[in-house]
């Protein structure tokens, strides 16, 4: 990666007493989509807008472009922000609030004109340039705030959770929108969720936020496949979490001792994906988990099976629904759980 | 059906108690006869002929209008700011600051006409115009601070914020977004305030000395006796205010609207 276009170096973030962030350090590329996600209260839209110059580190720089930012004001950044409501003026029609920020920027006004055609023609909104916002339906509100806030050509876009107001079917499709126009304009995308869904659909990499800390930076198939810690892995995917003993190769979970190859000797957690799990009828000359059929869930991609482990913990495994035709499991029913050793991942952060 | 018969009879007997008096007096102010007796006389705009034939009348008028005017305008202005404050700012003691603020209209008005003469004498301000419109300002600022709080806590929180992020400073989101956001409410609260200062007469009455307003006025005349020309600029006076109480209605009924 070449020089990084932002960058937080121990940057915390108080109210008084209640810490929000917790000092977190943080390069994002330039021209990279990089999602930020985690459950609500984990700090995330904090970081956001400390990027954006709407709350001031307590500790801590953030750097853009090489420029130490904590003391320039909001106004000043050329960070533009899609809020969460969007945020659109409502007393302005369309092309007005687009040209919005060119005017408070001093564009003069040929040029001004000359950009919002150009922007309102890329997202789709000529046809719309006059109109007021509350006529416009949810994605092209959505499509409006895009344009007002990349009219000025900024090197990086922040979006707080941008999406969360629309139906599912517009959210694909504006996903769709947002990834083709990240890509075609080379600029850093920060993208703040709490659903997973967006953020490993778009991002090139996904920051996992819990408790006003980072717990894993990676690719969104690393983070999936590769959790480091159990917040990640329960907040991640449908993932099993088992804890046991290593030694000499081998994880003894209590009720049976499974192969773990390369981990080294002691207490671990190892994680198991629910789609990696494999349900038998029969137990299998392999040390299976015996487990109790609870209930199904259908997922779209799958069914995910729900069952009540030797332990009384919850294990889930996905299957097709073939599988569960053939399978036909019933509350109560015992069934038996493996899974190949090379797709347990052995976790090594700390909760 | 038999309850909702019931029900639009009692609306409109309560319409006829609150306007009969109002209506009554506009009758008179074009029956022809001297005293207010039934039957009618006959059609007649002379009580308005002689009542604006009279100079003092005029100047009444003048009077009122320019204190309406002023104290509306500083009234919206210091009602808008306390409500923005208290939409922005979060600090200690911020519910005193509000109850201190809503407090003006609480007082007994004779207590504040009091009050009033006794301050803007000091001031070397009693028996002036400025002297009213500060009293008036003092009594119609909390409710142009009402109006504008209404408004902006219809206001989205991130809208302000969006403007300083798209380049704005905070005058400018000042200028650009809060106050075009708010427009329809600082109309509404100018015509309401206005409607206040145009008929308020208990305090006008200490503070105004020789510069009459026109309700004061209309009581210098009642004291000298009993003439329809009073019903005549009393419908006057009550057709400008009804004017800008159902004009600031309006504003606030369209832009809850939006």
């Amino acid at each position: 990666m070449t020089a990084p276009l932002v960058r937080l170096e121990g940057v915390k973030k108080s109210y008084g007493d209640s810490v929000a962030v917790k000092g977190i350090d943080l390069a994002i590329g330039r021209g990279e989509f990089i999602a930020i996600m985690g459950p609500s209260g984990c700090g995330k839209t904090t970081t956001l807008r400390m990027l954006a110059g709407l709350e001031t580190p307590t500790e801590g720089t953030v750097t853009i472009d090489g420029k130490v930012m904590n003391d320039v004001p909001v106004h000043a950044r050329d960070t533009p922000l899609v809020w969460q409501s969007l945020a659109l003026f409502p007393f302005l029609n369309v092309a007005q609030n687009v040209e919005f920020g060119l005017k408070m920027r001093g564009v003069p006004a040929k040029e001004r004109r000359q950009k919002v055609a150009t922007w309102l023609d890329r997202l789709g909104l000529s046809d719309f340039a006059r109109r007021r916002v509350d006529q416009l339906s949810g994605g092209q509100r959505q499509r409006v705030a895009l344009a007002r806030s990349l009219v000025t050509e900024p090197p990086i876009l922040l979006l707080d959770e941008p999406l969360s107001a629309l139906d599912a079917h517009l959210v694909i499709r504006m996903q769709g929108v947002l990834t083709k126009l990240q890509r075609e304009l080379g600029i850093t995308f920060v993208y703040v969720t709490h659903s997973q869904s967006e953020a490993f659909a778009m991002a090139d990499r996904v920051v996992i936020m819990g408790h006003g800390e980072i717990a894993q930076i990676g690719r969104p198939r690393e983070i999936f496949r590769a959790p480091r810690n159990r917040f990640v892995a329960e907040f991640v995917g449908r993932n099993n979490i088992l804890s046991g003993t290593v030694s000499g190769g081998a994880i003894d979970l209590g009720p049976i001792t499974v192969p773990l190859p390369g981990a080294a000797d002691g207490p671990a957690e190892i994680v198991v994906a629910a789609d990696r799990m494999k349900i038998s009828r029969e137990a299998p000359a392999a040390p299976a988990l015996a487990a109790d059929f609870v209930s199904e869930e259908f997922a779209g991609t799958g069914i995910i099976c729900y069952f009540e482990g030797p332990g009384g913990e919850e294990l889930k495994a996905q299957v097709s629904e073939d599988e569960l035709e053939a399978l036909d499991p019933a509350p109560g029913a015992r069934f038996y759980l493996t899974w190949a050793p090379e797709s347990a991942h052995v976790m090594t952060g700390q909760s | 059906m038999r309850s909702g018969v019931l029900l639009r009879l009692y609306i409109a007997a309560v319409f006829v108690f609150v306007f009969a008096p109002i209506v009554t007096s506009m009758v008179f102010s074009v029956n022809s006869d001297r005293f207010p007796t039934v039957p009618l006389g006959h059609f007649t705009w002379d009580w308005y002929r002689t009542a604006f034939a009279r100079p003092e009348v005029w100047t009444a008028i003048q009077n009122s209008l320019i204190v309406a005017a002023c104290a509306a305008t500083l009234s919206t202005l210091i009602g808008f700011a306390t409500a923005y404050t208290d939409y922005r700012y979060g600090f200690r003691f911020k519910t005193a600051y509000l109850a201190l603020a809503l407090l003006p209209p609480t007082i007994p008005v004779v207590i504040m006409g009091l009050a009033m003469l006794a301050w803007l004498g000091r001031l070397g301000l009693s028996g002036t115009l400025t002297g009213i419109v500060i009293a008036h300002t003092v009594m119609a600022a909390p409710f142009a601070m009402a109006i504008c709080r209404l408004r902006l806590n219809q206001m989205d929180a991130a809208l302000e914020p969006a403007a300083w992020n798209l380049g704005a400073t905070q005058w400018r989101a000042m200028r650009a977004v809060v106050i075009p956001f708010c427009a329809p409410a600082l109309v509404s609260a100018f015509c309401l305030t206005a409607a206040v200062s145009f008929d308020e007469f208990i305090v006008a009455w200490f503070v105004s000395g020789l510069n009459k307003t026109v309700p004061v006025m209309i009581l210098e005349i009642l004291q000298g006796n009993v003439d329809p020309q009073i019903n005549a600029i009393g419908t006057l006076v009550f057709l400008t205010s009804m004017t800008l109480v159902i004009a600031a209605q309006l504003l606030i009924i369209r832009r809850s609207s939006t």
